[in-house]
């Protein structure tokens, strides 16, 4: 599923998140930020976006969901390659930072995330989309 | 309509949520994102929380029976509802889920049931308390169209008192003197 805010469509974020109303949540921050929010239910989904041909300047990810876990898609998102794009861990749970960080995600954010937090990584992946670009 | 009494037993309530600690700042940050375009925003965000947060207790209530003494599954399913909680910052919640896989960590059957019921018993309370303030918060419209009814009710007053003026004005003619009515 696709959200788009109004008139910015500057980066382009999946969120795989299994609970709907963190989904809501986080999905609602990432609109505010200018971003165009893809949402996946569990890893396998976004595996298969990937493998579709879709592609994302940021990719956030809930730990423990059913069918793969977020840490099991990065292990495979990553080894189709895509190695540019943001990987962000994103969990309730204190000992996910390992988990997250030893399959290859760029960051982790504990959740509850905050719009203080995710501002300055939604500007870190604007800024590196930039100067790509040049 | 006393809409200022209204939003002041809004306020009130609100402020209860926040002082008893059912909710902390996270609350706040979903607040942030209500605006013009999404009004409802924050009770939309609570109705889905209710519904998946009553799911995930009916899974864990399953679970238990299901699974006894299956601590590592009890424990995945409350790392679930801990989320939830955590996203709108239902604070006393939280804590209980915290205290429920702390005693999955200690392995003790009778510190998780007890666990569960406090966590019912604060979703029940979150709810209640939640539906209160959304009536209110219903009754006594934001602000802007608070205000802006006022300024309407303002200038349609205005509007007779100049209408009424003129009309005193026309009868009452040239000043001082007075118009005598037909005979």
């Amino acid at each position: 599923m696709e959200l788009k805010a109004k008139g910015f469509t500057s980066i382009k974020a999946l969120l795989v998140e299994d609970i709907e109303v963190c989904r809501l949540v986080l999905s609602t921050f990432l609109l505010r930020l200018h971003c165009e929010v893809t949402l996946a239910m569990n890893g396998k989904e976004a595996v298969d976006l990937f493998l579709e041909g879709k592609k994302f300047d940021i990719v956030l990810f809930d730990k423990d969901m059913p069918v793969m876990t977020g840490p099991e898609a990065i292990v495979k998102i990553r080894a189709m390659g895509e190695t540019d794009v943001k990987m962000v861990g994103v969990s309730a749970d204190d000992h996910a930072m390992e988990a997250f960080m030893s399959v290859g995600a760029d960051l982790f954010v504990p959740k509850p995330m905050r719009m203080e937090a995710l501002g300055p990584i939604i500007q870190e992946v604007i800024n590196k989309k930039k100067n790509d670009m040049v | 309509m006393d809409y200022s009494n209204l939003r002041r037993q809004a306020a009130s309530l609100k402020k209860g949520l926040f002082d008893q600690g059912h909710l902390d700042e996270q609350f706040r940050q979903v607040e942030d994102l209500q605006d013009e375009a999404s009004p409802n925003f924050v009770e939309e965000v609570v109705v889905v929380f209710f519904k998946d947060s009553g799911r995930l207790i009916s899974n864990l209530e399953q679970a238990l029976e299901k699974y006894p003494r299956d601590f590592n599954r009890w424990d995945a399913y409350m790392q679930q509802l801990k989320g939830s909680c955590s996203s709108i910052g239902a604070s006393r919640m939280k804590n209980e889920c915290m205290s429920f896989r702390d005693n999955c960590g200690q392995r003790s059957v009778e510190g998780c049931m007890g666990s569960l019921q406090k966590l019912k018993r604060e979703h029940a309370i979150l709810r209640q308390k939640l539906e209160s303030y959304f009536q209110v918060t219903l009754e006594a419209p934001p602000c802007q169209s608070w205000c802006h009814d006022r300024w309407i009710i303002s200038i349609n007053l205005l509007t007779d008192v100049c209408m009424f003026t003129m009309q005193l004005l026309r009868q009452v003619g040239p000043a001082g003197a007075a118009t005598r009515p037909a005979m």
